[in-house]
C-alpha cells in the first residue's frame, strides 16, 4: 500500500482511495484527506491510537460506510456510489475479520463458516469439503459441531479467519484480530493472515500492537487523528 | 447443483431453521393469520349462504309474455321455441288460458266465487319465462325485452319490476357488505401479520447484519423471511378452515332449525372447494405480503 499517485495509480491496485474524508458530525472528521492504494498479494498493517479512525477506513473500504468526500475504488467498483444490491457482490470478494468477531451465536462453528459460502450459492457438498479444509487450517475441525459461546476467545478469532477466508477473497480486512490473545496464538493468528498474502490476497490489519508490527516488518500506514501521519515502506519481513 | 438451486435451498433452510429458533413467534403468527381468516371465512360462509337463499327467491322471478288472442297452437308452439333461444332464457312454459284461470282462482280462495259469474275466460295464454340466475336483474330484463320485442304473436311483457329491482339490491349490499368488511378484515389481518413477523426479524436482526456483511444479497437476506411468512400464511389458512369447518359442524342442527321455523327452507352448506382453496390462497398472500411489508419496514429503517 502507498500513497495514491492520483486517479490513474498502479495497474494492480486492488483498493484505491482518492482524497478521502468521512464526518460524523458538521466540523469533526473521522478521516481526512486520506489517499491509499492496496495491491495483490500485499500486506499492509494499519496503525494508530483508538479513535484514529482505523475502523471507519475498513468500514469505508467494504462499503458498511459511504466517504463524506472522495472517491473509493475497490475491485475496480467506486463504492461510494454503489447501491444495496450491488455492495452484496463486492463483499462476497472481500473477507473480514471484525473486531468483536461477529458470530452467529444459534449456528454451529461448521454453519458459521459456511454462511459465506452459502451467499455464493456453493453447493452442499463442496461447501461441507471446503468448511473443512478451512477450519483444518485454522486448528479448528474437531470443533465444528460445536456453538460459538462455547469456543474460547482464541477459537472464536480463529472461527472468524476461517469464515473470512473460505471464499479465496482478493481483500482480507482484519480488524484487531489478535485483540485478546496470548502471544503464542496471536502468532498462530498473524501466520494464517500472512499466508493468505503470500496466496495473492491483498490484506488490511489493523492493531495497536507495536511488537506485531515490529515482528513482521511490513508496510505501516499510521492514522492520528484521522489523517495519515507515516506511511513506512517495507523493512523485511522476519516472519 | 447451480449456485441458484444451492441458495433456494439455503432459503428454505434457514426458514425452517427460523421458525425452529423462535417457535413462539411462529405460533403466534400461525394463530393470528388463523383467527383473522376464520372471521372472514364466518363472514363469507355468511354471506354465500345468504346468496343462496337469494338465488332460491330468485328463482320465483318469472317473466310473462302475454299472446296475442287467437293464435294456433302450431305459431303458439313456435313462439315457445323462439323465446326459449332468446338470451339469458333458461326455462320457458306456455300457460293457458284456462289454466291461468286455475292460477288466480287459487289465488284468490275465498273470494274465487266471485269469479264464477264471468261468460268468459278475460285472461290471455301466456309464456313464462324463468331467466338464468345472472340475468336475474335489470339489465337481463332489458336485453330479453330487446329480443322479444315485435316479435309476431307476443302482445305485452309482463314482470314486476319493483321485486326485480329489490332482489338485485339484497344481492348488491350483501356482497358489498361481504367486500368491505373483507377488506377491513384483510387489511387488519396484513398489519398484525407483518408486525408478527417484524418481531422474527427484530429477533435475528444480527443474524441478517452478518449475513449481509458477508455479502447477502438483498434477496438472499429477504428470501426466508418471506417463505416463513408464505407457510405461516398457508398454515394460518388451515388452521382456520379446520375451525370454521369444526363450528359449522357444531351448529348446523340449531341453523337448520331456525331457517326452517323462518323461511320453510334450510339447505345451508359449507364453503365450496373453490371458496376454500380461496381462503388458502388468502392466507398465504396474507403471510408472503405481510412478510414483505416488514421486511419493507425494517429496511426503511435501517
Amino acid at each position: 500500500m502507498r500513497a495514491s499517485a492520483g486517479p490513474a495509480g498502479s495497474a494492480g491496485a486492488l483498493v484505491r482511495l482518492f482524497h478521502v474524508s468521512k464526518s460524523y458530525l458538521a466540523g469533526s472528521w473521522a478521516l481526512r484527506d486520506v489517499s491509499l492504494e492496496l495491491v495483490k498479494g500485499e500486506f499492509v498493517f494499519l496503525t494508530g491510537p483508538s479513535g484514529a479512525g482505523k475502523t471507519t477506513l475498513m468500514r469505508l473500504i467494504f462499503a458498511a460506510e459511504h466517504p463524506s468526500e472522495g472517491q473509493i475504488l475497490v475491485l475496480g467498483r467506486n463504492v461510494s456510489r454503489v447501491g444495496p444490491a450491488a455492495v452484496a457482490p463486492l463483499r462476497r470478494r472481500i473477507g473480514v475479520v471484525f473486531q468483536d468477531f461477529k458470530l452467529l451465536p444459534r449456528r454451529t462453528v461448521e454453519e458459521n463458516v459456511g454462511v459465506a459460502l452459502d451467499v455464493v450459492g456453493v453447493s452442499q457438498r463442496d461447501k461441507r469439503a471446503r468448511v473443512f479444509a478451512m477450519l483444518k487450517r485454522v486448528g479448528l475441525q474437531h470443533r465444528r459441531y460445536h456453538h460459538p459461546l462455547s469456543l474460547s476467545g482464541g477459537e472464536q478469532q480463529r472461527l472468524a479467519i476461517a469464515r473470512a477466508l473460505v471464499n479465496d477473497p482478493e481483500i482480507l480486512l482484519a480488524d484487531e484480530p489478535t485483540g485478546n490473545l496470548d502471544p503464542d496464538l496471536t502468532l498462530e493468528i498473524m501466520d494464517l493472515i500472512a499466508d493468505a498474502a503470500s496466496r495473492g490476497t491483498a490484506v488490511f490489519v489493523a492493531t495497536h500492537d507495536h511488537s506485531l508490527v515490529e515482528q513482521y516488518g511490513r508496510r505501516v500506514v499510521r492514522l492520528e487523528d484521522g489523517e495519515i501521519v507515516q506511511d513506512a515502506p517495507v523493512r523485511g519481513s522476519r516472519r | 447443483m447451480s449456485g441458484g438451486t444451492a441458495q433456494v435451498r439455503t432459503a428454505f433452510r434457514t426458514a425452517f431453521q427460523g421458525v425452529r429458533a423462535s417457535p413462539v413467534t411462529s405460533i403466534v403468527a400461525v394463530a393470528t393469520i388463523g383467527l383473522c381468516l376464520l372471521l372472514a371465512g364466518a363472514f363469507g360462509l355468511l354471506v354465500s349462504n345468504m346468496e343462496r337463499l337469494l338465488d332460491r327467491f330468485g328463482e320465483d322471478i318469472r317473466v310473462s309474455a302475454y299472446l296475442e288472442e287467437g293464435l294456433s297452437p302450431e305459431v303458439q308452439a313456435e313462439l315457445l321455441g323462439r323465446v326459449g333461444m332468446a338470451p339469458g332464457v333458461e326455462r320457458v312454459e306456455l300457460v293457458t288460458p284456462e289454466q291461468a284461470l286455475a292460477r288466480f282462482r287459487a289465488a284468490q280462495g275465498e273470494r274465487a266465487a266471485l269469479l264464477d259469474g264471468l261468460d268468459r275466460n278475460p285472461l290471455p295464454a301466456s309464456l313464462e319465462i324463468a331467466l338464468v340466475p345472472e340475468q336475474r336483474n335489470q339489465a337481463g330484463l332489458e336485453v330479453l325485452r330487446e329480443a322479444l320485442d315485435g316479435l309476431p304473436g307476443i302482445a305485452e311483457l309482463g314482470y314486476g319490476a319493483e321485486w326485480i329491482e329489490g332482489y338485485e339490491q339484497a344481492v348488491g349490499l350483501i356482497r358489498g357488505v361481504g367486500i368491505s368488511i373483507g377488506g377491513v378484515l384483510a387489511l387488519a389481518t396484513l398489519l398484525i401479520v407483518a408486525n408478527t413477523i417484524r418481531l422474527s426479524i427484530y429477533a435475528r436482526r444480527e443474524e441478517i447484519e452478518i449475513v449481509q456483511l458477508v455479502g447477502g444479497s438483498p434477496a438472499f437476506v429477504s428470501s426466508p423471511f418471506l417463505l416463513e411468512g408464505l407457510a405461516q400464511g398457508i398454515a394460518g389458512g388451515l388452521l382456520a378452515l379446520a375451525l370454521l369447518f369444526a363450528f359449522y359442524r357444531l351448529m348446523l342442527p340449531g341453523l337448520e332449525e331456525g331457517l326452517e321455523l323462518l323461511l320453510g327452507y334450510a339447505e345451508p352448506a359449507f364453503l365450496g372447494a373453490a371458496a376454500c382453496a380461496w381462503l388458502l390462497l388468502a392466507g398465504a398472500a396474507l403471510g408472503f405480503v405481510g412478510a414483505g411489508v416488514a421486511l419493507l419496514q425494517d429496511g426503511a429503517r435501517r
